[in-house]
């Protein structure tokens, strides 16, 4: 079995699995939404103040949706016991982790598709504009995210008080991420809206380094 | 262990001495005067600090290569003792940068990766107390290793771009930005006796790892002995 | 010398020896408790 074809199948199990209950989606989707809300509690922002914090709140929510949403990811073989059906099933680990990957990459830019709206519309921010390169970015930002966020989810769900160590693992290793993430964003809901070639290339950079990383780290994730 | 006393004991008046070329060998700094004296301890232990990293990212790779326990040990204790030392830099640069700049502390793009590296190695302790089976504690913590150090010089870059308002680097800077031989002779100095330093801690941290393995590994033997004891006295 | 500062230099001197020295500590006495743990184990054995 290709590892394409492994990959897909992981990926398939993962979402049909999602879409029986829908449980993780309608929760991280509530969870934005409240983030986004208490922003404004605390900020209180004006036009002005909403488009130069704006990136800043839709990262920080995306990374806090990401700790807490990608924990399930293996956690949930570790519950059921079906960790052992993984290791033993006859896909490359890189093909589980992939798969999985893939459909953390497809929740988290479903949470996207409710967040940006509903943030352009309570900040008064038009992203409409600036669409085509927004979720260019987005997409970059949430492929590195996933990809060492699943890597993470494994570690954490091996360990005591994952739901808490998840957090403290993936938050501090996405600073070079964010970054690069916040200030492109930046850069689109400006006044005259300008894509940034230095941040774009970084956050390239990342899910190039990240990706191999976890290409050639995923052995040791499943192993007994 | 009697081999290490002396070390220390030697190490201790080398220290000794490097706090005295730091305070009375070096030339005063034209402009910051008595301040810049920190520097000579500031600077070397962030040497100090970055060897270290060098170590444990050699032991997360060597860990997962070979498999022997001994490599997990050295990497633990090149992280407590980096963090040590990247504690050190942590209080001793705001202590330096109040006078000097007027601020505790700036994110300028040195302070605020020395302060990721520092949460991040904290981090990799978490994970560690949060691991039973040692095997398991070894792999996963030397797969978290490795991400934070490739994501060391992307920090660098993004911080770096960011942000700019440290001096500029003396040492490896450009042209006009030499040292004074004799603050450059008292800086080596001193960076030599923080990289020894460095080690005498590492190898005492290993000791208590290596005893930790041996402790548990005795009760564990301990335990089956007293077990199959009581099976034969049951049967 | 000047002694601007002075302050400021005395209190991260003293900041560099008490971090290491601190830390050299803790690793001593963890040393000492798992050499304790260590006895008490090894004093078990002759009983089995």
């Amino acid at each position: 079995m290709t590892t394409a074809r492994a990959a897909a199948i992981v990926f398939g199990r993962e979402v049909r699995a999602e879409m029986r209950t829908r449980e993780l989606l309608q929760t991280s989707i509530v969870f934005v939404i409240i983030v986004v809300t208490l922003f404004n509690f605390a900020f209180e922002p004006d036009v002005a103040e909403a488009r130069r914090i704006g990136p800043g709140l839709i990262w920080i929510t995306l990374l806090f949706a990401a700790s807490l949403m990608l924990n399930p990811s293996f956690a949930k073989e570790q519950n059921n016991d079906t960790i052992y059906a993984l290791r033993m099933a006859p896909a490359t680990s890189f093909a589980i982790v992939l798969g999985k990957t893939l459909a953390n990459l497809l929740f988290l830019s479903i949470i996207e598709i409710v967040l940006v709206p509903v943030f352009s519309v309570l900040y008064n921010v038009p992203v409409l504009p600036v669409l085509g390169r927004l979720v260019l970015i987005l997409f970059l930002g949430t492929f590195g995210l996933v990809v060492v966020g699943t890597v993470f989810s494994a570690l954490s769900a091996q360990a005591r008080l994952r739901e808490l160590l998840l957090p403290l693992l993936l938050l501090p290793v996405m600073i070079p991420l964010l970054t690069p993430a916040v200030e492109a964003t930046a850069g689109l809901f400006a006044d005259s809206p300008a894509l940034d070639r230095t941040w774009l290339s970084m956050l390239i950079a990342f899910d190039v380094v990240f990706f191999t990383a976890s290409w050639l780290l995923c052995d040791y994730l499943l192993e007994e | 262990m009697k081999r290490y006393g002396i070390f220390a004991l030697i190490l201790t008046v080398l220290m000794f001495f490097a706090g005295y070329a730091a305070l009375f060998i070096a030339p005063d700094e034209a402009t910051m005067h008595a301040i810049q004296r920190i520097f000579y301890f500031h600077a070397s232990s962030g040497w100090a600090a970055m060897e270290a990293s060098m170590i444990v990212f050699f032991a997360n790779v060597a860990y997962l290569a070979k498999r022997d326990l001994k490599w997990d040990w050295l990497a633990i204790s090149a992280v407590e003792v980096s963090v040590a030392f990247w504690t050190v830099m942590l209080v001793t640069g705001p202590i330096w940068a109040h006078p000097v700049w007027g601020v505790w502390w700036t994110w300028d793009w040195r302070l605020t990766l020395t302060l990721v590296i520092w949460i991040l190695y904290l981090c990799y302790m978490v994970l560690r107390t949060l691991i039973a089976d040692p095997e398991r504690r070894a792999v996963f913590s030397a797969v978290f290793g490795i991400f934070v150090f490739l994501g060391v010089p992307l920090d660098y870059l993004s911080i770096r771009i960011w942000r700019t308002q440290h001096p500029q680097p003396v040492i490896f800077g450009g042209q006009n930005s030499g040292l004074d031989p004799t603050m450059a002779k008292v800086f080596f100095y001193c960076s030599g006796v923080m990289t020894l330093l460095m080690i005498l801690l590492v190898v005492k941290r290993y000791r208590l790892e290596r005893l930790r393995h041996d402790a548990e590994e005795l009760r564990l033997a301990v335990e089956e002995a007293s077990e199959s004891a009581g099976m034969s006295r049951n049967l | 010398m000047h002694i601007q500062n002075f302050g400021s230099l005395f209190a991260a001197y003293i900041a560099v020896w008490a971090i290491f020295f601190i830390y050299d500590f803790t690793v001593a006495r963890r040393i000492a408790r798992v050499e304790k743990d260590l006895a008490e184990i090894k004093s078990q054995i002759p009983h089995k």
